[in-house]
Parts: C-alpha cells; structure tokens; sequence
C-alpha cells in the first residue's frame, strides 16, 4: 500500500471544528432515537440475545407494535408505549421456528410468519389486552398460539403484508402467493408466483411484489385476480434491489429502492416517478413514510446509517449512525423493519444479537410564524 | 500492616523516547521467552503507528523492535485509520516460542484531527483496515506472517486456547466475538455482545471464553455449544449508585493454580473480585471490594483518574495490582493531560494474600515530573521482578519493579497468562 497523504496543520483554526464534527458529526444529527430493550425494564429480563434478532414488525392502528425475531429461536412480542405502559412483552416462543419473515396486525388478531427446519408455518394469536397499568400493578399471561400449515408441505415464506382492512395478510412462498385470515388463520392459495423480496399492499388493496424481468406482479384480492408482469420497473439496478417497501398510511404513494440506492415512487395507478433521490449508501433497509410524507430508513451494510427523504424538499439527509442516550446506552448497527407508530414515530426492530426496538422522533420543522392580524 | 518498607521494591521508570507521540501503553505481557513485551502506542496523534518494544535486561534499557505499520504493509502516513496500538492483544504460544500481537484503532489518518469508525466505516480511503494480527518468533525476532483477523475493527483484547489454536477477540467498535483458526488462517464472527467492550477475555477449564457486556453480566462463549450465553447475575458493583452498567472486565489475572482469577471492572470506583469459572453452573464471584478511594458521587470523574489495573501474581504467590489515588477536588476533562507539571494523583501499587483476602499497599510507581496514577497491565517477567504499562502525558513508558529476594523466583512467569 502506498502512502498517499501528507500531515495535518495542526495550526489551521479550522481542525478543532473538524474534530469535533468527526467525533460528534458521526451520529443521529436531528431528532431523537430511543432504544428499547426487549423486555418490561426492572420486571423480565430480555429475550435472550441470539434469540432476539428482531426481523419482523407491525402496528395497530392505536400504536401498538407485534413483531417477531429471529435467531437460534423465535419469539413473538407486543411492545406497547403508550400512556403508563412501557414495556416489551414476550408473547412466547416459536417451537421448531429460527426466522420470522413478517408480522401482521388486524383488528383483534396477530399473524406472524415463521421458517425453521420443520418448515413454514403461520402462527395465530389475539391481540394482546392492554394491562390496567405497567408503573402499579400488572399481571400478564402467556396465551398459546394456533399454528396453521403452509401448503406445499411448509413451503418456505418470504414475506407477507396486510391488507388496509386489517382481517387480511398475503403471503409469498418460494411458489405460491397466499391469503391468510388473520383472525382464524385460514390459508388459501390464491397464485402461483416465485416469491422474491418484501411484499407491499396500496392504498387500494392491490397486493404488489416484484416479478421476473424487472416487473411487478399485482394481485387484486376482491377479483382474486393475478396479474403477472402487470407492471414494469422504471429504468434502474433491480438485479441487485434490496426489494423493499415503504408506503404512507391511507393514499399515497410507495417507495421502493434500487440496488445504486435510487429511490422511487409508485402511484395507485400503478405509474412509477424517479429515481427521486439516491440513499447515502447501498444496500437500502428497511424504510417506513411518517405522517407528513418524509421517508426515513436504514443504508449500508454493518454500520448502518439513517437517511431521510423528503418529498417536499425534494432531496436526501444523511441522519447518522444510530445510537440511544436516553436511558439505553446503546449503538444499533443493523436493522430489519420498521414500522410507523400512532404519531409518526417510526420503530425500527433491531436485527442484531441483544437486538432493541429503536423508537424514531424525528425532527419537528419549526413553523415560520405567521404575521399578526392588524 | 506491611512488613517491607516500600524502598524493598525499587522502582524504575523507561520511558519510550524512541517514539515520541507515544500516548499510552495498553499492551504489556510477558513472552513466551519469559522477557517483557509493550506496546508504545500513539492513538492521539495522526498518521503514527504503534511500535513493539522489549526491555533488555542486559542493557537495563528499551529495545525497540519495529512499528507495527509496516510489518503489516499498512502505513501510517496512508490516509487510513492507523495501526496505532496493540490494545490488551499480546499472547504467548508457549510450544513455538512465538508472540501473537494484534492491532487496534482509533488513531487518526496523518491528515485528520480525528478518526470515527462509526463515520467513516463505509468510507474507502479513511477506514480502518482491520486489526492486524502479527505472529513474532521470539526465538529468531522474526516476523513470521501477518494476516488481517477483523476487517475494518480493531481488537480491543486477545486471547490464545492453545490447546485448540484458537485467538479469540472482541472487536471495536461493533463489539463482536471473533474466532481465529491459526492453522487456517481464518477468522469468524460469532456474534454481537453489546455497545462498551470488555477489556478482558479469560478461559476456563473447559476451554470456555469469558467476559462481560454493557450490563456487567458474565458472557461466556462455549465451544460445544457454539454460543455466547449470558449469566444471570451482575458482577459486583456499588449498589448506592451503579447498576452494572460499564462494570465490564478490565484487566484479568489467573491465579497461579489455575483455579480462580481476579478481576478489576471498568467502572468509577473499580471493584476487585475473585472469580471461580469452573464451579456450578455460572461459576462463583466474591466480592473483593472498591479498589479506590469514596470520591463526590456528583461529578463523574475522569475514568483516567479514578482507576484499577495492572493485576499480576507475583513470584510469591501474591497478587499485586495498581490503583490511582487522586487529591481531592481533582478534576481533569483531558485524560492525556492528567499528571502533566502537577502530581495530583498517583498509582498505587497493593499486595493481596489470596488466602488470607487481606491486602497492603506497597509502593507507589513514580514517574520523574509526572503523575503516573493510570496503569492498563503489568506483567512478571522470568526473574520474577515486575513491569507495569503506563498511560499518560507523551512519551508515555514502563515501570520495573525489582521485586525483594525472598518475593520472586526464577521462571515465575509460568504458568504463563494467556490472555492481554
């Protein structure tokens, strides 16, 4: 290797800023990011750290996040945050289960979507009853789960997405394309399609997923009908694509990403725009749309860094390598889902050993103040 | 009550003149040659490289044997992160007479005031290249191969199962477990434990690995199980303000039977502990009490001041380590300034009986003009006299102690520690 650089002017009035912009410039530079410990803090202990790879969430429409994990094995959580709760609740483990692929809420029951040796399976449970309070008193129980089969002799699942109803989840496998009652667990095979990446439901129901030949599939669950090929991807890397999706709750548009990092938007009528902007680094996580439009998600490989796109600005924001002050001291490097909460807070589910969920504030731009009324 | 007046352990001071930007001396051991081995390592100042030195009991002086950098082709005046220092990573290989070193970073490219591995981790030019691991034959002082053991990380502590010829390290700043194959010559990542590095890894009878996480919890990698598991206690800390939290293992001293070790945390007001890995299901911890002095639990003091390490059993099956001592009111918010023109703060050098629990002071190690209240490792080497690392005000050094007659005795580095 050779040597390329010549000696810092330690003289140069400009190194102490540079300093510092290096040691403090390296994180979170606006809003506020929040690690949660996968536990109810001072009562359990955490899930146990291989065990708590978090790869799968969801939320209710009050707020309240589902997820699962993966790792040497799977656990199934509600994480509630609301008024006087906080805390992380294990809702029990996955026997035989070593990766959950998607975690679906409807309006009293939870989905999730779980791989393992044995092979695939769906996994049952009623929402969890919020406790009378988490600082007072409590009491919990651990209620089982139902299992339903996945066809095909437990063919592995790739992903799966709620539809807005909520009573709903689709699901890919390596072949076939899936509808899962929610509440019952009942599973039909609605098309034959090789699964491939993360799945996305538009503001219409439409389920969309990405195709051969650098299209989309589209699956219209009232006609039951599959359209393969139904729409083409713009120009872009879609070889090396993540296969991600980000979409706004109620109309509006979907985000996806390029291998480059090039981010684009779908419509409801299928039109897509862009390249809008490129991510800071490649490859693009998980990405959720916050309530005012703007796009926030997880780039990069190993250390992963936050980016935000703003579509009224029209431009990407590198936010920084995670890392959580309050109360949890922790750094969070690798990320699996993300998931907006009730107030435009995005949850991020830790993919890591010991994995947190990580609880995103983002900025709030201040308002231009309006002149008086005379 | 001390029954030797501290004038019996004189106490010599080299310091690295040779390296000038020296900054802190995080590695020193014993060889597998039974002669002392130490890093002068310069993490604060851009595009320098830490250099390997040994004392020579023959001249009474520092060898310096070279600069890191360029044993493994990756210079300090690159761009780069630098190999800066070796950072509780020397291990013996006891059957080849070779010295396994490997690398840490976090000093900043010739070019930058700073280095972040968080901020440049994805940029080509400026991140680090990975620590470096270097096998030394201290039979020939040859450099035999190098190779990089964690790409883009450095290796905050080191250890050697022989036995298996396995190296296992925890990286920086991720904070994973790492294996290396030597036969091989092949790393793997076992996984994540947390954000605050242990500063120590120690082995068990069943070749187990041991260390801690940001919790002050024992982690402990089992090679049949091929998993980090986590115990269910804390290690011992002050309960009227820590909760374990960053009361991570510092520094790691095996008990000449091999039975039990001792410990120092990572932590204001470090703890000493006596651990026993080998009984019942996680082991047994005693509680060996603070190692320093009750201080203003309202200011969070220098971690540089307020400090424990350099644990080593001496030739006469005592255990003797170093903790700071600090005038009250001092306060310092640059640690690589402590002890410059003023001596507020000074290390302490105590002698505990393993049977008995009790421990004395025994002399203090005096640095000319400096304080010297920082001390990361200390080491006995094959005459039994002991040498303690020093971080400080550049050039930093070491200290000999020439240990009295009747507490040393020939090949006292053995059974030799296996870990940094």
């Amino acid at each position: 290797m050779k040597s390329v650089k010549k000696p810092l002017d330690w003289h140069d009035p400009e190194v102490r800023a540079l300093h510092d912009k290096i040691v403090h410039g390296s994180f979170i530079n606006e809003g506020m990011m929040v690690a949660f410990p996968m536990c109810f803090p001072g009562v359990t202990v955490p899930i146990i750290a291989d065990e708590s790879r978090i790869t799968a969430l969801d939320a209710t429409r009050e707020g309240v996040i589902y997820g699962g994990t993966s790792g040497k094995r799977v656990h199934l959580f509600v994480g509630m945050f609301r008024a006087d709760m906080g805390a992380v609740h294990d809702m029990g483990v996955v026997d035989g289960a070593e990766q959950c692929v998607a975690a679906s809420c409807g309006p009293a029951g939870f989905a999730a979507f779980v791989n393992g040796p044995g092979g695939a399976r769906i996994v049952i449970r009623e929402l969890q009853r919020m406790p009378f309070s988490l600082i007072q008193e409590w009491g919990f129980t651990r209620k089982p789960f139902r299992y339903s089969a996945v066809p095909a002799g437990g063919e592995r699942i790739i992903h799966a997405a709620t539809d807005p109803s909520g009573r709903r989840a689709f699901a890919t496998t390596l072949k076939h394309l899936l509808a899962v009652e929610i509440e019952t667990g009942a599973v039909e095979v609605v098309g034959e399609l090789r699964g491939m990446g993360r799945l996305a439901v538009d503001a219409r129901g439409a389920v969309l997923g990405f195709d051969e030949g650098d299209t989309l599939w589209r699956f219209d669950p009232a006609a039951k009908k599959l359209d393969r090929r139904a729409i083409a991807l713009p120009d872009g890397d879609w070889a090396h694509a993540p296969k991600v999706w980000a979409r706004r709750r109620g109309p509006g548009l979907l985000y996806t990403a390029d291998g480059k990092g090039d981010i684009f938007a779908l419509d409801e009528e299928g039109r897509f725009s862009g390249p809008l902007c490129r991510a800071t680094l490649t490859p693009v996580g998980p990405m959720a749309v916050t309530h005012d439009g703007r796009v926030f998600g997880f780039c990069g490989d190993e250390i992963s860094r936050m980016f935000c796109y703003d579509p009224d600005a029209g431009k990407v924001t590198d936010i920084g390598a995670a890392v959580s002050v309050i109360q949890r001291r922790r750094y969070g490097y690798v990320f699996g889902d993300a998931v907006v909460g009730r107030d435009g807070e995005i949850v991020f589910g830790e993919d890591d050993d010991s994995g947190h969920l990580w609880l995103y504030f983002p900025r709030i731009v201040e308002k231009t103040a309006k002149p008086a009324r005379p | 009550m001390t029954d030797k007046p501290s004038s019996a352990y004189p106490v010599s001071w080299y310091q690295f003149t040779e390296h000038p930007e020296s900054d802190s001396c995080w590695s020193l051991s014993v060889g597998p040659d039974g002669r002392i081995y130490a890093a002068a390592c310069a993490e604060g100042s851009p595009g320098k490289s830490v250099k390997l030195v040994r004392y020579n009991e023959k001249t009474d002086a520092l060898d310096y044997l070279f600069p890191l950098d360029q044993m493994v082709d990756d210079p300090a005046d690159s761009g780069r992160a630098t190999q800066c220092k070796i950072h509780y990573s020397f291990v013996p290989s006891m059957h080849d007479g070779v010295l396994y070193m490997a690398t840490h970073l976090s000093g900043p490219p010739i070019d930058l005031p700073a280095y972040s591995p968080w901020g440049m981790w994805h940029d080509k030019e400026r991140c680090f290249r990975g620590s470096a691991l270097l096998a030394f034959d201290t039979r020939t002082d040859q450099v035999l191969w190098w190779d990089t053991m964690i790409p883009k990380e450095g290796c905050r502590c080191l250890l050697h199962d022989e036995e298996r010829g396995l190296l296992y390290s925890l990286s920086y700043p991720r904070d994973h477990f790492f294996i290396y194959d030597i036969a091989k010559r092949k790393f793997r990542d076992v996984g994540r434990i947390g954000s605050v590095n242990a500063q120590a890894l120690f082995l068990d009878r069943r070749h187990r690995v041991l260390t801690s996480n940001d919790d002050g919890r024992i982690v402990r990698y089992d090679p049949d199980k091929d998993r980090l598991e986590t115990s269910p206690y804390i290690l011992p800390h002050d309960p009227t303000y820590q909760t374990g939290w960053h009361s991570v293992l510092y520094d790691v001293a095996p008990s000449p039977d091999g039975e039990c070790v001792y410990a120092s945390t990572w932590i204001a007001n470090p703890r000493l502990m006596r651990i026993w890995p080998n009984e019942g299901e996680w082991g047994r911890v005693e509680d060996l009490g603070p190692t320093t002095q009750p201080r203003d639990l309202t200011l969070p003091l220098s971690t540089f001041v307020d400090h424990c390490g350099g644990l080593v059993f001496g030739g006469d099956g005592y255990l003797y380590y170093c903790a700071s001592r600090w005038k009250e009111g001092q306060t310092d918010e640059s640690p690589r300034d402590l002890g410059k023109g003023s001596i507020n703060m000074w290390g302490i050098v105590h002698r505990l009986n393993p049977a008995t629990l009790e421990r004395e002071e025994v002399f203090e190690l005096k640095r000319p003009g400096q304080a010297a209240q920082y001390v990361s490792r200390a080491a006995i080497d094959h005459n039994g006299d002991l040498f303690f690392a020093h971080v400080g005000p550049r050039p930093v050094g070491i200290f000999r102690v020439a240990m009295p007659a009747d507490r040393k005795k020939p090949n006292a580095h053995l059974p030799i520690r296996m870990w940094g």
